[in-house]
């Protein structure tokens, strides 16, 4: 049973005083998988990552990492695990050369394989040409790609990332989620990720699991969490400002419940979802009205995120989590 | 694998992150030194109430008259002693700064006048000065009075009164030595303040302690690197304010041996103040806080503990407080071996033993605050 898991979680809580941020999470990741732990802030996902990371311990419940207990043997689990963390925290005064040969020995990296280890982390960082360069020059991306390879470079089973996107234009996203594929893909490393964006979690996760107020409310592949919520196939609109009340009058005629949304007309498409198309497309050519685009698509992570949690994912930024730094802080005191 | 592995790895790091700004460290470990050397070499204060030991072997009316001359002013607080013995340990001590020596047959109005001798403490350069000026003032004043005939019948002196000053170490010391002695404690002390209780604050503000702390190393490597890296700092600042002050006339009386002692001292002051400042440290959230919070602490103790004014020209009640003080302690091995020279190794074993119990006893309470605190360390 314990092997079937890289991952394995059973029954953790963690309490801040009378606060209690996780409360009863139990979950099994398995080799080879890419999970998403998605949650507003303040649910308790960063908590429950940090015991995952072994930076906080649970107050009952356990952690296995592949087969070893994180609460009885924590230097060996931890060994097992590669970590990115939400802050970028290559040294810009050191070289990223250097920056490697710490981490790698920190890793206990044997002396004799740390230049091996340092060498296969700048390849797969693309910064072979930057080995001497101080870390405080590279671009963002750069750096993201050089913390990601310190990750890797003990050659872990388990990856964990905690948003490891967050704050990275697109180009740079695209690179990391690249890198992240072919790791699991050519080494078959498990990712655990948490993430901001749905549509991240969307594309790369096969599997997601949504927590909040302490608990994981929901569990499965991205399809199957859209099923689950039972929402079909959106039909949207985009058009002029103007011409947006023509566009709703059209889709109720037909008998869809439309919202209008910035410049766009949203409704769910309903059980035949291509013939409601037609009849939309037939409808609007035939009152002559100019749009900009008609498109179908099925329900979004944002959609079940929104229904489940009844929160859009980047709203209350902070608000919750600075509740409970001030306890901790008034805990330190 | 062991502890000592990952200490050193975090130490090394610390230690090519400092290489990296070396040029940055050096010109401002340099600066500090500088500006009080030349400062305090400036304007020297002049101290009251110095402390002075009185030996009368003669007990007249002329000694008597002497003395009330030395004690007119308010400049020396004067003692009286029985015997020169007594006086001298006392000087030798630094609980007065001179022993004035006035032998028998100083109230006789025969010929030749017997000298007084004064013996000058002069690792406390303010102090001697002071008692030296006193003293020759006084004998030519009542050497003046008797040979004017100011006192009629008496039978005081008709001859001015030699004064044989002695000093009572090697006659290379200066008021740089002293200004160095203390100065070299101060930056020691600055030197691991700011650097181990500093990069703890800011590692955690950047997310580098996370990071450590998710990697499979005993936490307490952590600490210890810390402590070690600030200990280093606090040698690297004593070494470049010695430097300095022995380029601008400061001189080491005990020699190469000195040098040595010199560097064991300014070990245990750094080891106490790098676990002092963690303990601060994995308390502070901010850096602003954390930097007034240590000079707070750092400066007064160091004035307090004589590195500018010795502590015998303190306030009483300030005087007791820098008997707790561990830098009064350090301050004064570093004048005995700048200044004194030859001194007797009881004194090193004294201040080494009472700077060794601080450290030991603020390691003890960096490692217990860095333990109840870690998980919030991340």
């Amino acid at each position: 049973m314990l092997s079937d898991y890289a991952i394995e979680i059973e029954d953790i809580v963690k309490k801040f005083g009378n606060f209690t941020a996780v409360n009863g999470v139990s979950l099994g990741i398995k080799g080879g998988e890419i999970f998403g732990l998605l949650g507003p802030n303040g649910a308790g996902k960063s908590t429950t990552i940090n015991m995952l990371l072994g930076l906080l311990a649970p107050t009952a419940g356990r952690i296995h990492i592949n087969g070893v207990d994180m609460l009885r043997e924590p230097e060996k689990a931890k060994g097992q695990i590669g970590i990115v963390t939400q802050e970028t925290v290559v040294e810009p005064d050191l070289t990223a050369e250097d920056n490697l040969m710490i981490f790698g020995r920190l890793y206990q990296i044997p002396e004799n394989e740390l230049q091996k280890g340092i060498e296969f982390a700048l390849e797969l960082s693309d910064l072979k040409g930057f080995r001497k360069s101080y870390a405080g020059t590279f671009s963002g991306g750069m750096k993201r790609r050089l913390e990601t390879a310190k990750a890797l470079m003990h050659a872990p089973k388990i990856l964990l990332l905690d948003e490891p996107t967050t704050g990275l234009d697109v180009q740079n996203r695209s690179q990391i989620w690249e890198l992240l594929r072919k790791i699991n893909k050519e080494q078959g490393v498990t990712i655990l990720m948490t993430t901001q964006y749905l549509e991240e979690a969307d594309q790369l996760c096969n599997r997601i699991g949504i927590i909040d107020h302490g608990k994981l409310i929901a569990l499965g592949t991205p399809a199957e969490l859209r099923q689950k919520i039972g929402m079909s196939t959106v039909l949207e609109v985009e058009a002029e400002r103007e011409s947006l009340p023509k566009v709703e009058q059209i889709f109720r005629k037909l008998g869809m419940e439309p919202k209008i949304s910035g410049n766009k007309v949203i409704a769910p498409a309903g059980a035949k979802p291509v013939e409601r198309v037609e009849k939309v497309l037939q409808l609007l050519s035939a009152g002559r009205i100019d749009v900009h685009n008609v498109n179908m698509h099925e329900p979004t992570i944002d959609d079940v995120f929104l229904k489940l949690t009844g929160s859009a994912v980047r709203d209350q930024t902070g608000d919750y989590q600075g509740g409970r730094q001030g306890m901790m802080m008034g805990r330190g005191r | 694998m062991g502890l000592l592995e990952d200490t050193y790895t975090l130490f090394l790091r610390d230690i090519l992150i400092f290489k990296k700004n070396l040029g940055v460290n050096v010109v401002r470990s340099l600066i500090f030194p500088l500006i009080f050397i030349i400062l305090l070499g400036a304007f020297g204060s002049t101290p009251k109430n110095v402390p002075i030991a009185i030996v009368n072997y003669d007990n007249g009316p002329a000694a008597l008259q002497f003395i009330n001359m030395l004690q007119s002013g308010n400049s020396l607080q004067v003692v009286s002693v029985t015997t020169q013995q007594e006086a001298m340990s006392m000087l030798s001590k630094g609980s007065v700064a001179a022993v004035v020596v006035i032998p028998q047959g100083f109230s006789n109005a025969q010929l030749p006048k017997p000298n007084v001798y004064v013996y000058l403490d002069n690792s406390q350069p303010q102090s001697a000065t002071i008692a030296a000026e006193v003293v020759n003032q006084a004998a030519a004043q009542l050497g003046a009075q008797a040979s004017s005939g100011a006192m009629p019948g008496s039978t005081t002196l008709s001859h001015p009164v030699p004064v044989i000053t002695n000093y009572a170490y090697g006659a290379s010391s200066n008021y740089e030595s002293f200004v160095v002695g203390g100065l070299v404690i101060m930056v020691a002390a600055f030197g691991s303040v700011f650097s181990s209780g500093f990069t703890v604050i800011s590692d955690r503000e950047l997310g580098n302690l996370k990071a450590f702390l998710t990697t499979p190393i005993n936490k307490f490597s952590i600490l210890l690197s810390k402590i070690g890296y600030g200990t280093v700092q606090s040698l690297f600042s004593a070494y470049i304010g010695l430097v300095i002050g022995l380029l601008l006339g400061a001189t080491i009386a005990a020699g190469v041996v000195g040098l040595l002692e010199l560097i064991w001292i300014v070990f245990l002051v750094g080891l106490g103040f790098s676990s002092l400042s963690i303990a601060l440290a994995v308390r502070t959230k901010q850096l602003q806080t954390y930097a007034l919070v240590a000079q707070t602490i750092v400066m007064p103790t160091a004035f307090l503990g004589g590195a500018f004014v010795p502590t015998t020209l303190l306030p009483k009640v300030l005087q007791s407080v820098a008997v707790v003080n561990p830098l009064t302690y350090a301050v004064n091995a570093v004048r005995d071996i700048m200044i004194k020279g030859s001194l007797p190794l009881s004194d090193l074993v004294l201040d080494s033993a009472v700077l060794l119990v601080f450290a030991g006893v603020m390691v003890a309470v960096a490692f217990v605050l860095f333990r109840n605190t870690s998980e919030q360390l991340s």
